[in-house]
């Protein structure tokens, strides 16, 4: 006979929320900061997630997509997200005010193992959009600046206006308990005080022991084989080497299927994967 | 306030129309959502002076005059909603697909060029040949449940895309046996969704009414029916008839490739 | 397990008695197949081999709303409906067990928990026709699943008792039912052999996860994936596919939102594209690998065993032939014979 089940809260069911704050982060990203509404699971839900953990985010009528945490649980009370303008879903979220209603389900996905990061030095490559997952990883490395060895954050963008959270960065680069770089593919208007060419030259200035780093990478596609290859010349061994997939998900569960590859759901084996399920699952990236 | 909305017809049977018409019981609810600035087949009060939300926008562009009322709507349009398989694909006017030019064609049928002298005639197109189409709502006609969705989501600022997926969908959730497995020709396979595969539904294959999905492997069905014993001009007849100007562009590549014609 | 005799004269009787268990479904004829339907037990069809689509229209409907959202706020909605399930063969079972491991493990599936509990399971024994292979996925004998299984032995059936539920329904008419004698149990080991032997098709699955790993960039699904019309139905037959789309509909005259479940399929286009348009599958081969990567190897990897039962669906409903069978035989580099290999040789 089957084993029978418990049926539990209804998993499909989205918690209502509130924008609380939104800027422009560049012309077509949007930061956005998201509050629950009931107050009973505000502390649960925003202190207990995992730093590249994902919500499913939705506005009725007009459908949910999955969204990276970028905000950390070790800041609870909203979460924050950095979100590019470019389906349906996002075009009507870019329209609504603060203090609009917005719903949110989650958090889902299996996020960075940040309990076997501790203890090691951490190394950063962010491109593009790919900020998004690792600024939450960041903010709690930083939050936590005792249970990590180095913190090394490299950052890249196309040129300075395309830097998201660039603010933010400039006042994190004062820091003096962790190095953070920033470079500019281009600078078009002359003013970028920092360095002008690819995201993986600024893998000069790193000096961490390879052997015991936990390197992290997101950022556009193109960018992974040669940040990979950066961080395997250093000696950082594959499963030491993680990075957070992009896929179609409808549920965030492990059921719609939308986003498996192979074997694994992302929704729920990934977004993050080590550089050795990269290659072991074909098609992952 | 209200989305102001106008609904009109170029060249077409203007069964889409009839159709927004046939939705009864939910007519009044959509005039009291929508304003609806112009539809002429529903009343001759039209106001053309304003600017719209959404303009519905039937049949092909065929004559020169088709053509001017297709950019003053554009122009005065936020969101153009192509509706019915005339205004998305060309419709059946739009089948032809030998390689004479259009006018020996025209000459053909209504004799000198000149023969029709209320507007001048063009090659009937999709709205999309000449100017930007913010969705489409296929169907000959277009159903009404699916036009009310679409209007659902309009209302909410949305514009809405299709489901990319074939009648067959439509066509397993109704459990009916597969025609092509039977021997008939039936474009399920090759055709938008969102009629309920009312055809093959009643035994009989699709024509392809709803227009070609974006990824139709008109190819592999063509071989395959031959494979059934199908002749090629029988097969390449029925696939033309609701096919618009693309699939006519891909079926002469196709015949070509094949060495024929 | 508790097993009962049940004469073939008393059958229609027994049904009927379940009626206060809910409707009654069996399979009923369509055309030249068989579709699960709503009727009374005479009608159902004893010597049904598989219907066009599988038993998991029940616990997974084709389409279903499954929130709604009105005056800003959301509600669940189900439309549970109890039913009497007739006629489920071993490997439809054995598909429902796959279905109920994966939906109910991690975040179980509320709606599927309830339609699950809402049904009461009859399985019927059968004699495999030619596109039968569920000797060689192992799933011909089925021990757990079901509330009650009839084995069908001519004028009498052997009554498995699955469940509590399946104890409760034959309670309530149990003089209908008698105690198994050593003459049944002969009949019905006659019977096991005769059915055992009448296995035409063999699908050897064995090393299938290594072949298929083997053959990720093989040519072969090129081939395929040139004739695939992407049309769908295998995944809609799969009594083992899974997938579902969810959408958002407005329903203008009841002024609320629909949100939908629909069963979906990897085959279609847009299954793996993002927003912005990237495609993570852009060609119908890639989707086709998926589609057996999943089945033949993932599966396997995750649960043990592959997600095939060996029902033969996607043999008699594929119209060019891509269908296990020939996938197999292809990766093991036989000739299939199948449409979408002809026409490869025709194209060249």
């Amino acid at each position: 006979m089957l084993e029978a089940k418990k049926i539990n809260k209804n998993p499909y069911m989205p918690e209502k929320a509130r924008i609380v704050r939104k800027y422009d982060l560049t012309e077509d990203v949007r930061f956005f900061q998201i509050r629950i509404i009931n107050p009973d699971l505000v502390l649960p839900l925003t202190s207990s997630y995992k730093p590249g953990q994902f919500m499913m985010l939705s506005i009725p009528n007009v459908g949910e997509a999955p969204f990276s945490i970028t905000s950390t649980p070790s800041r609870p009370g909203v979460f924050e997200f950095c979100i590019r303008k470019v389906g349906k879903l996002t075009t009507k979220l870019f329209e609504l005010k603060e203090n609009s209603v917005v719903w949110l389900r989650g958090p889902f996905g299996n996020g960075f193992p940040v309990e076997q990061m501790v203890g090691k030095d951490l190394l950063f490559v962010a491109g593009g959009l790919g900020v998004a997952p690792l600024r939450s990883l960041l903010l709690y490395a930083l939050d936590n600046r005792e249970l990590f060895g180095k913190i090394f954050y490299l950052h890249g963008a196309r040129t300075p206006k395309d830097m998201l959270f660039r603010e933010e960065f400039f006042r994190l680069k004062e820091r003096d308990d962790f190095e953070c770089y920033l470079s500019v593919d281009s600078d078009p208007l002359g003013v970028w005080p920092f360095d002008i060419g690819v995201v993986t030259d600024l893998f000069k200035y790193v000096k961490v022991n390879a052997a015991n780093t936990a390197a992290v990478v997101c950022g556009p596609p193109v960018m992974y084989k040669f940040v990979v290859n950066k961080f395997l010349e250093l000696g950082v061994p594959d499963n030491q080497i993680f990075m957070t997939l992009e896929r179609k998900m409808k549920c965030g569960m492990g059921k719609c299927g939308q986003c498996v590859v192979g074997h694994k759901y992302v929704c729920v084996d990934g977004p993050v994967f080590t550089l050795w399920d990269v290659k072991n699952i074909r098609g992952l990236i | 306030m209200k989305p102001k909305i106008g609904i009109y017809g170029l060249t077409g049977c203007a069964g889409d129309q009839l159709n927004i018409l046939n939705c009864e019981d939910e007519l009044l609810k959509l005039f009291d959502i929508f304003e609806i600035k112009s539809f002429v087949m529903a009343s001759r009060a039209a106001d053309e002076s304003v600017e719209l939300d959404v303009a519905f926008v039937e049949g092909s562009v065929s004559t020169a005059k088709d053509l001017e009322d297709l950019l003053a709507i554009r122009k005065k349009s936020k969101i153009l909603v192509a509706i019915g398989h005339c205004a998305i694909y060309g419709g059946v006017q739009a089948m032809f697909m030998e390689k004479e030019e259009w006018i020996e064609r025209y000459q053909k049928v209504y004799g000198k060029q000149d023969a029709v002298t209320l507007t001048a005639p063009l090659e009937p197109k999709p709205l999309s040949a000449y100017v930007k189409v913010d969705a489409a709502l296929p169907g000959c006609p277009i159903e009404k449940e699916p036009f009310l969705k679409l209007a659902g989501m309009l209302i909410h600022g949305v514009v809405p895309k299709n489901p990319d997926y074939p009648v067959c969908a439509e066509c397993r959730w109704k459990e009916n046996e597969c025609l092509l497995l039977k021997g008939e020709i039936c474009l399920g396979p090759l055709t938008n969704s969102g009629c309920g595969a009312i055809c093959p539904s009643h035994n009989t294959g699709c024509i392809g009414c709803w227009g070609p999905i974006a990824e139709e492997n008109y190819a592999a069905e063509i071989k395959l029916l031959i494979d059934k014993g199908y002749d090629l001009d029988a097969v390449i007849k029925r696939f033309s008839i609701f096919g618009g100007t693309e699939r006519a562009e891909k079926l002469r590549k196709f015949l070509e490739k094949e060495g024929r014609k | 397990m508790r097993v009962l005799k049940l004469k073939k004269g008393d059958f229609v009787l027994f049904l009927k008695s379940l009626k206060r268990f809910g409707e009654l479904w069996g399979p009923v004829k369509k055309g030249d197949s068989y579709v699960y339907a709503r009727a009374e037990p005479e009608n159902f069809d004893l010597k049904a081999i598989r219907t066009i689509i599988p038993a998991k229209k029940f616990f997974l409907p084709k389409k279903s709303t499954i929130l709604k959202f009105k005056n800003g706020e959301w509600r669940e909605h189900q439309e549970v409906v109890n039913r009497v399930i007739f006629g489920l063969h071993p490997c439809e079972i054995h598909a429902l067990n796959i279905y109920h491991k994966f939906y109910s493990r991690l975040y179980p599936d509320t709606y599927y928990l309830k339609n699950r509990e809402a049904n009461l399971i009859i399985g019927l024994s059968c004699i495999p026709d030619d596109k039968c292979f569920c000797a060689n996925t192992r799933t011909s004998v089925v021990d757990e699943g079901f509330d009650l299984f009839l084995t069908d032995l001519g004028d009498k059936f052997l009554v498995w008792i699955g469940s509590p539920k399946g104890e409760t329904a034959i309670r309530h008419v149990g003089h209908l039912f008698e105690t198994v004698t050593a003459e049944d149990i002969e009949d019905y080991i006659t019977w096991r052999k005769e059915r055992d032997e009448a296995f035409q098709l063999k699908i050897p699955l064995e090393g299938m996860p290594e072949i298929v790993s083997f053959s990720y960039e093989s040519s072969i699904w090129d081939v395929m994936g040139e004739a695939c019309l992407s049309c769908g139905t295998c995944t809609m037959v799969c009594p083992t596919c899974t997938c579902f789309d969810i959408q958002d509909e407005y329903d203008i005259k009841a002024e609320e939102m629909n949100r939908e479940r629909l069963w979906y399929s990897c085959v279609y286009r847009e299954y793996s594209m993002v927003a912005g348009g990237h495609n993570f599958r852009e060609a119908r081969s890639e989707r086709l690998k998926l589609w057996y990567t999943h089945k033949l190897v993932g599966f396997m990897s995750k649960y043990g065993s592959p997600a095939c039962v060996g029902c033969g669906r996607c043999i008699v409903s594929c119209p060019v032939e891509i269908n296990i069978l020939t996938v197999v035989k292809a990766l093991k580099k036989e000739k299939t014979g199948a449409f979408w290999e002809r026409m490869e040789v025709k194209n060249a």
